[in-house]
Order: C-alpha cells, then sequence, then structure tokens
C-alpha cells in the first residue's frame, strides 16, 4: 500500500493529495540529500512534532530520530548510497514534543533526479493495531471458549482427550488433518501413541468431511457429539500410534520440544534427526506441529498435528493455537486425573464404610449374643437348684412305698426334669463355647470328630450313619467349640430322633464358596413320611428340646455366616444340610 | 459307725433334699445355711465330709472351703455346684470332688463313697 502511495506522490506530488493522505491519517514527506525533511503534509508535521516555531535547520532526519528512534536517521547516508527502501513497522517512539506513538514508516529513494527521499509515516496506536486482529482473535477466543465448555463438561479422561483431538482437527476449529496424542510414561521415559483422530487415507478424508459438511454443525455441536462423529473413523489411525513409542531417554528433537516446552513446526526442510524421522515415518509424514503438554511444568504429553492429505502448509499462527490448546488440554487431563484419583478414593471410601458397616454390625450381633449368652446363663443356673430340688424329691419319693400311678406320675415328673436339665447343659454348652476366639479349622476334621463322638454315646441308637469326607480341605473360620456343638446336636438329632434305626449318610463338600455338611437319608416310602414330619416338627413346630437345641445350632451356624436348612434330594427324600463360608487357610 | 457328713448349701430345700437322700443311705447327715455357720460346726464338732454349695451370700463356697482346710484338714470337701464353669478355677482344685448339680443324686452319692474310701 505504502509503495502505491510513494509512487502516486512522487509522481503528482500534488498539494491536493498530500491533504487527502492527511485527511486519511497518513503523513507525507520528503527528506533532501543532506538528510533534512523539506516538505511534509499535517499529519507528518504533527508525528515529527513540526510546528511554526521549529527552525528550518533543525529538520534534520538524524536529530528527529534521536526522538523518534526509528533508524531511518542512523541508516539514512547507507540506503541513499545502496538505493535500498527504509520500511519500519510498529515502531514505538516518543517524539520531540513528548506524546507516545507507535509509528509505520517506509521511504524510498528518490529516482527523479533531485536526490534525497520520499516517505510515508502513520500513527498506528496499540489499539489500531488490535483491530487488524480482532476477527482472528475473535476466532482463537471462541474456539478456546468452546473447548473449554466441553471440557468442563467431564471429567473423564477418555471424553477430555476427544474433545481436544477434536477441535484440533475440526474445521470449524484448528482445521489439522490428523492430530495424535502421545501419553508420558513416566516410568520408562517413554512417550506411548495413545489417541488419534483424522482420516487414514484421501478416500476415508472424502467420506468423513463430506459426512462432516452435510451435517453443518457448529463447534460445540461437534464437540458434544464427537462420539457419533468419529469414532469409526478413528479407529484405524488410533490402532496406527498405539504401535509407536517415542524414547525419551535419547536426545531428538521431540525430546528437545518436550523438554524446552517450546512448539515445533517441522517442515520438509527441516533437518531431523533419527528418533524423530523415524516417528514422523511411522505417521507417513515430514511435515507435522509437535506441541508439549505441559500440566504444573511437568510434561505429561505430546501432540502431533499434520495436514497430510490436504498438504496445505503448517503455519507458526496454528501452532501456537494448537499449543494455546494443549495448554487447556493439560489442565484438563490434569483435572480428570485428579477426578479418577478422587473417585477411586471415593470407592475405596465406600468400601471402607461397607467393611466399617459389617464391621460394626457384627460387633453389635456379638455384643448381643454375648447379653443374650449371659442372660441364659444365669437363667440356666437358677433354674438348676429348682430342677434338682423337684427331681431330687421325685427320685426320693419314688423310693418309697406309692401306688401304681402315683410311681407313673412321679417317674414322668423325674424323666421331665431330667430332659430339661439336658437342655440348660446344651445351652450352658454353647455358652462355655463362646468364650473362645476363633481359628481357621477343617470342617471335614470337626464332622468326623463330632460324628464319632455323637454315635460313641448314643448307645441307644441303632442308627447306621456313613460318612463321606471332601477329597479337598473345607477351611472355614469360626469358633471351634461352637461349630462343634452345633454339629454334634445335628448328628444326636438325626442318630436319636430322626432314624433311631434307619441310614443315613453324612457328606462333606465344597459348594461354590461354601463349605457344605448334608446329612441325606435312605429311607422307604413310609419312613420318608415319617422323616419329613419328624423334620417338620424339629425344624418348623415349637416341638420342646429338640427345636431349641436346633434353633440354637442354627444360631451358631448363621452366626458363623453360614446357614442350616432342610431340602429335597433328587429322589425326593429330605435331607439337611449346613454351609458355612469358606476361607484361605492360614 | 455311719460317716458324718456336713451338708452346707444356702438352699433350705436343697440341705432337705441331701439330708433325707444321704440320712435313707446310712449317712449321719448335719446341714449348714452358709459358709460362717459351717466354720462354726466344723471347730466344735468332727465331720468327715463336707458336700459344699459355692454361690452363696457371704462367705462363698470357695472361701469357706479354704478356712475348711485350715480348721479339718482330716475333712473330706465335695464342691457341689449348679455352676460348671468353676471347675476351671483352680482354688476348686483344693475340693476332693468337683460335683454338678442334678436332680439325678446318684453322681453325688457316688463320688462321697468314693471320696470317703480313698480317705
Amino acid at each position: 500500500m505504502y509503495t502505491q502511495i510513494e509512487n502516486e506522490v512522487e509522481r503528482l506530488t500534488d498539494q491536493p493529495l498530500l491533504e487527502c493522505l492527511g485527511h486519511a491519517g497518513i503523513g507525507v514527506f520528503t527528506i533532501d540529500a543532506d538528510g533534512s525533511i523539506r516538505q511534509f503534509n499535517d499529519t507528518a508535521a504533527e508525528i515529527f512534532g513540526i510546528d511554526d516555531n521549529t527552525p528550518w535547520d533543525d529538520l534534520s532526519i538524524t536529530r528527529i530520530d534521536t526522538f523518534l528512534s526509528t533508524g531511518l536517521g542512523d541508516k539514512f547516508p547507507d540506503l541513499m548510497a545502496s538505493g535500498e527502501p527504509f520500511v519500519g513497522t510498529a515502531i514505538g517512539c516518543t517524539n520531540p514534543n513528548g506524546r507516545f506513538m507507535v509509528l509505520n514508516m517506509s521511504c524510498q529513494p528518490r529516482t527523479d533526479g533531485v536526490g534525497g527521499m520520499i516517505g510515508v509515516v502513520e500513527e498506528v496506536n496499540t489499539s489500531g493495531r488490535r483491530t487488524e486482529q480482532v476477527p482472528s482473535l475473535i476466532r482463537e477466543l471462541e474456539l478456546l471458549t468452546e473447548v473449554s465448555a466441553a471440557l468442563s463438561s467431564s471429567f473423564e479422561l477418555d471424553r477430555v482427550l476427544k474433545v481436544i483431538l477434536t477441535a484440533a482437527t475440526a474445521s470449524q476449529g484448528l482445521g489439522f488433518n490428523r492430530v495424535f496424542l502421545f501419553l508420558l510414561d513416566s516410568e520408562n521415559q517413554k512417550l506411548n501413541g495413545h489417541l488419534a483422530i483424522g482420516p487414514s487415507d484421501a478416500e476415508d478424508a472424502g467420506q468423513i468431511w463430506s459426512g462432516l459438511e452435510s451435517k453443518r454443525q457448529t463447534l460445540r455441536d461437534l464437540l458434544s457429539s464427537y462420539e457419533d462423529s468419529s469414532r469409526q473413523h478413528d479407529e484405524p489411525i488410533t490402532e496406527l500410534i498405539r504401535h509407536i513409542g517415542l524414547d525419551l531417554s535419547v536426545e531428538s528433537l521431540v525430546k528437545g520440544v518436550c523438554e524446552s516446552g517450546r512448539w515445533a513446526n517441522l517442515e520438509n526442510e527441516t533437518p531431523l534427526d533419527d528418533p524423530t524421522a523415524a516417528l514422523l515415518d511411522a505417521l507417513g509424514t515430514r511435515c507435522m506441529a509437535l506441541v508439549p503438554l505441559i500440566s504444573k511444568g511437568k510434561l505429561i504429553g505430546l501432540l502431533a498435528a499434520d495436514n497430510l492429505i490436504t498438504r496445505v502448509p503448517i503455519s507458526n499462527d496454528s501452532v501456537q493455537l494448537l499449543q494455546l490448546l494443549a495448554n487447556q488440554a493439560a489442565v484438563a487431563m490434569e483435572k480428570a486425573r485428579l477426578y479418577d484419583e478422587q473417585k477411586k478414593r471415593a470407592r475405596e471410601l465406600m468400601r471402607m464404610n461397607s467393611l466399617l458397616k459389617e464391621s460394626q454390625d457384627q460387633i453389635i450381633k456379638i455384643e448381643k449374643m454375648s447379653i443374650i449368652g449371659e442372660l441364659t446363663s444365669a437363667v440356666a443356673h437358677e433354674l438348676r437348684n429348682p430342677l434338682t430340688i423337684i427331681g431330687g424329691f421325685a427320685n426320693l419319693m419314688l423310693k418309697s412305698e406309692l401306688s401304681v400311678d402315683l410311681r407313673d406320675y412321679l417317674g414322668i415328673i423325674a424323666s421331665e426334669v431330667r430332659r430339661t436339665e439336658e437342655v440348660l447343659e446344651h445351652v450352658l454348652d454353647f455358652h462355655r463355647s463362646s468364650q473362645h476366639e476363633s481359628e481357621t479349622l477343617n470342617l471335614s476334621d470337626l464332622v468326623e470328630k463330632n460324628l464319632k463322638l455323637c454315635l460313641g454315646r448314643m448307645h441307644q441308637s441303632d442308627a447306621q450313619i456313613s460318612l463321606s469326607l471332601a477329597s479337598e480341605k473345607l477351611m472355614v473360620y469360626g469358633i471351634k467349640d461352637q461349630l462343634a456343638h452345633a454339629a454334634y446336636q445335628l448328628f444326636r438329632l438325626v442318630a436319636g430322633e430322626l432314624i433311631p434305626s434307619g441310614s443315613a449318610e453324612v457328606r462333606t463338600e465344597r459348594r461354590e464358596n461354601n463349605a457344605a455338611v448334608i446329612v441325606s437319608f435312605e429311607c422307604d416310602d413310609r419312613a420318608r413320611l415319617q422323616l419329613t414330619r419328624a423334620l417338620r416338627q424339629v425344624f418348623t413346630d415349637n416341638k420342646a428340646s429338640q427345636r431349641l437345641t436346633i434353633m440354637v445350632a442354627g444360631e451358631t451356624i448363621k452366626y458363623h455366616g453360614g446357614n442350616l436348612g432342610v431340602a429335597a434330594g433328587a429322589d425326593g427324600a429330605p435331607s439337611i444340610y449346613f454351609e458355612l463360608p469358606l476361607c484361605e487357610e492360614g | 459307725m455311719a460317716h458324718r457328713i456336713l451338708v452346707v448349701d444356702d438352699e433350705a430345700l436343697i440341705r432337705l433334699l441331701y439330708e433325707r437322700e444321704l440320712g435313707s443311705i446310712g449317712y449321719e447327715v448335719t446341714t449348714a445355711e452358709s459358709g460362717t455357720a459351717a466354720i462354726e460346726m466344723v471347730a466344735d464338732d468332727t465331720f468327715d465330709l463336707a458336700v459344699l454349695d459355692i454361690e452363696m451370700p457371704g462367705l462363698d463356697g470357695l472361701a469357706t472351703l479354704n478356712r475348711l482346710r485350715q480348721a479339718a484338714p482330716q475333712m473330706a470337701v465335695i464342691l457341689n455346684t449348679a455352676y460348671a464353669i468353676y471347675k476351671a478355677d483352680f482354688q476348686t482344685w483344693l475340693a476332693d470332688a468337683y460335683v454338678v448339680k442334678s436332680s439325678d443324686l446318684q453322681t453325688l452319692v457316688d463320688q462321697i463313697q468314693k471320696v470317703l474310701e480313698n480317705r
């Protein structure tokens, strides 16, 4: 523009044009061969600080330039000798009147034989400069705002990364053809390919871009729907970089970018070291922007972008903008990482809370059991004396002369007192076993020992009970005496009440995460009916002592995290089982 | 001559029951309602064996056992209580036998015989 004006001024040098230029804010001036300003319009006079009081011999460009510092004063003799033009832009200076200004100045040696130079000068202030840049700044700001909004909408790392790469490749964004994200493996000092967006070839590009074009989405829409728009197409290119890594322990241009934190714009002519060349070759390009991802002064990754498909040269402005995006990305990634950590901690806290709650419940249960145990024990002891007295006197009376009826009645009293004393003995056994510590034990051993003990004590029973133990150890955790008491009472019930003269099998086995004890009965239809009735009485009806005994055994097993019940076998015969959770040995 | 047995129990009906049962077998039975009373009686009289309850108001059975051992070392003592748990207490090892109370007095009778025979 200035050249045109200068030419026009040089050709015409008439006053109306100078005034016209002056109205446009452009100063026009001539300098004679001695370096003194000779002609100037009002705008130039104002810029140079020349007024009516300025002595003529003070118009030397060297003197004026001591204020303006454009460099023209010093260079004037050389420019005159070489015939080269002088161009200075955005020169900040203070004129002889003390006014700060920013100038664009251009001078050209005259070729019309007059000698000297002709020049134009224009004051451009900061806002003026920015005004020129406003459209691009607005675009950048819009881009960053959209990206920022999209990033702040999620803390999920995958989404954050997709948003960043989408913003870098979208035509509404930075418009790169392909963008690759490498993440730092700090332990191995290596950058590993993680995610990429872009077409794998020109055909793919045509499909993607025409598809996106037809949708006419805004950047915001694109960022919010990134999953629909790009996932399928990005799989091959992501797969490509998943196998690419870059060793940061070896000196390279990429390492330099990572360490210095300064982007690089690699062009065809850029000399490359081997590791960088290998990286670019793997990506199929020689022109690439490399931008480090840095958060809190620490490298977390690298963004690489190219225009492989369109072959459009990558401008430094684009790379600078990519760096801005990368800075935002790094913060978002850090946030996502912290969010992930918090989520993990929250999950861990929830797990611990749950364990705590379970422990509290367990403690409350133990406390309750303990109180019930104490109470039961106290009641049982208090009952012992009256039972001793009742039963003792009944027995004493039985020794005297009595009628048959009275003898029978007293026999019943003595026998029932004895049975009640046995129930009390079981309750007290249970209470005593509660005093012991929990331990890890093999359920099969416990079953074997207590079945033998039970059968050995029950001389009056003709029950045939076989034993089949699991080949593997069935380790459970619990109070040995309590579990032994429960098992013993169960076998006592089987041998003494359910099948005093029948057959049964006791077997132990693993059932998923439980150790199981199963008592199955061998009986015909009639015996099965009787057995079912007997089981119903014990397990569901309120039948005196056995009911209490099985209830205590059931509670013991339940207390240990297991369960006791009756099930129908394959042949329809009922079976009794109890299960306890398995634990690791030791 | 019949063996002399001292029954010490705070429960009157227990004392009565034992007196009748052991008396019917042929023992000469005397009763005391407390440990303190038992110690006084031992000081004035001689017994072959004492059947001693543990849970009693005032001087309990274990303290009484100690005092009886000092006052009448030759006298046998059988602890007779509703509580099996005292069996684990080493103080009870001073006694010649430990029998949990039951309506079936046969166990107690057997133990009395056994202890008296072993004296």
